[in-house]
């Protein structure tokens, strides 16, 4: 697919397929259209040109439900994007209640079994203001997986965590990808990459410059580009 | 000075002040509706729904209060045939130059949401009234409350330009006390001293709710 923000392309024929139980990590420079990519995956950003077929439905299609794919596919902001005026339950529970019409009771019930797994299951009642970064991000994250999405999106889940709470996201998303979920991940976490990825893309000025699938794409990248890059982030 | 003037027709303006809040009360309510209305307009991605809101709130915003007043004096009874009468035209005026001024407000509100959390409502499903209603407006509302506390003292204020078409309100009756007895400092300090008052209870209330906000937003 490709896509125009009025005369600048910032996706450029875009191919990929990512099969079921796969863990993507999209990596590149600031600018390369990763995040854009992510929301042209669900919809939030509409494109001028290609297809995107998520489980068979595809995303550009008049004909489909926006808002029942989007409850398939769920999505981890850099910013974690919490609701201030919610406590970390209200955050989780509003879509199952709102968009699902589940009852209260079973949509707290499943909230709290999430919170449980992100570990953190005694901040339920506390507001987003109360939390820490590496917190609020983890309740994010419930707040997704609490639609039970057949895909997870993350655009850039740590990079605005401060150093020492980055592992605990990290871990919550390496649990998720060893559990078999689908994800997408544009991260700069190369370690994150290397333990759970089963593809690493990178992208620069919209396009797919390189993929890899395993340890050979850090050490020896095919692309002078993609070796520019890994040269500046990887120690 | 005589101070026994006041005392002597506290009746006759205490008359006036509910004269005033009555229009006051009257230019809140209906600004604040039609203003929230026009306020969506403006948010609206439908030209035909944009462009008439922001014409509206444009053109109002840029005349004055009493020439506003004057031309629903004149006009109206014009267009409709008969005569409105001074607090009839008077609300009418100030409903209408007031909603431009709530639109702003209310745009104001909704757009100091960050879109972040508009795009992770989407993001789980809900549809635009859902995010609006629980994520959007629960916040904008909230943050609105200053500045639709001042426009209610601003509109206290200009209550008294409805002066200009005979309406006996507060400052007008104020000023017939003072052509009948002649003690215009005492009368128009004692005025001052009103509007002062009720201005300030507004402003402090307004203040306090500032810092509420502060306190909850962190």
């Amino acid at each position: 697919m490709s896509k125009w923000y009025g005369d600048f392309q910032v996706l450029k024929d875009i191919t990929e397929e990512i099969k079921q139980g796969q863990t993507v990590v999209v990596c590149g420079p600031s600018g390369s259209g990763k995040s854009t990519l992510l929301r042209c995956i669900n919809g939030l950003e509409p494109f001028q040109e290609g297809e995107v077929i998520v489980d068979g439905v595809s995303v550009s299609d008049r004909a489909t439900n926006l808002y029942k794919l989007r409850t398939e596919i769920g999505m981890v902001f850099q910013r974690f994007e919490l609701y201030p005026h919610m406590t970390a339950l209200q955050n989780i529970t509003l879509a199952p209640m709102k968009a699902r019409k589940k009852p209260k009771k079973e949509a707290e019930a499943k909230a709290m079994e999430l919170l449980q797994r992100v570990g953190i299951p005694e901040k339920a009642h506390e507001y987003p203001a109360n939390l820490s970064g590496g917190q609020q991000q983890r309740v994010a994250i419930a707040r997704s997986l609490v639609m039970e999405p057949k895909i997870m999106m993350f655009d850039e889940p740590t990079s605005a965590l401060d150093p020492e709470m980055i592992k605990e996201v990290l871990d919550v998303m390496i649990d998720l990808s060893k559990g078999g979920m689908t994800m997408i991940v544009v991260t700069h976490e190369m370690g994150f990459a290397r333990e759970v990825s089963d593809e690493i893309i990178f992208m620069d000025e919209g396009i797919i410059v390189e993929r890899g699938t395993d340890i050979s794409f850090f050490q020896n990248p095919k692309n002078p580009r993609t070796r520019e890059f890994l040269d500046k982030i990887l120690i | 000075m005589d101070w026994a003037v006041i005392p002597r027709n506290l009746n006759f303006l205490l008359g006036g002040l509910v004269l005033t809040f009555e229009l006051a009360a009257f230019s809140l309510a209906g600004g604040f509706l039609l203003g929230m209305l026009m306020g969506f307009g403006r948010l609206s991605s439908r030209k035909w729904i944009y462009y008439p809101a922001t014409l509206y709130v444009n053109f109002f915003r840029s005349l004055p209060l009493i020439l506003v007043i004057f031309w629903f004096y004149f006009m109206v009874p014009f267009i409709i045939g008969r005569p409105l009468g001074d607090f009839l035209s008077a609300i009418v005026a100030f409903i209408a130059f007031e909603a431009a001024y709530f639109a702003e407000i209310f745009r104001a509100g909704i757009q100091s949401i960050p879109q972040g959390q508009v795009m992770a409502g989407y993001s789980t499903g809900l549809g635009y009234y859902a995010t609006m209603r629980n994520i959007v407006l629960p916040q904008a509302l909230r943050n609105m409350v200053p500045p639709i506390v001042t426009q209610c003292v601003i509109i206290f204020q200009d209550t008294s330009l409805a002066y200009v078409i005979g309406l006996k309100e507060f400052l007008r009756r104020t000023s017939l006390v003072d052509a009948r007895e002649l003690r215009s400092m005492e009368l128009y300090l004692f005025a001052g001293f009103v509007y002062l008052v009720f201005c300030s209870i507004g402003t402090i209330a307004s203040r306090r709710l500032e810092k509420r906000q502060v306190q909850i937003r962190r």
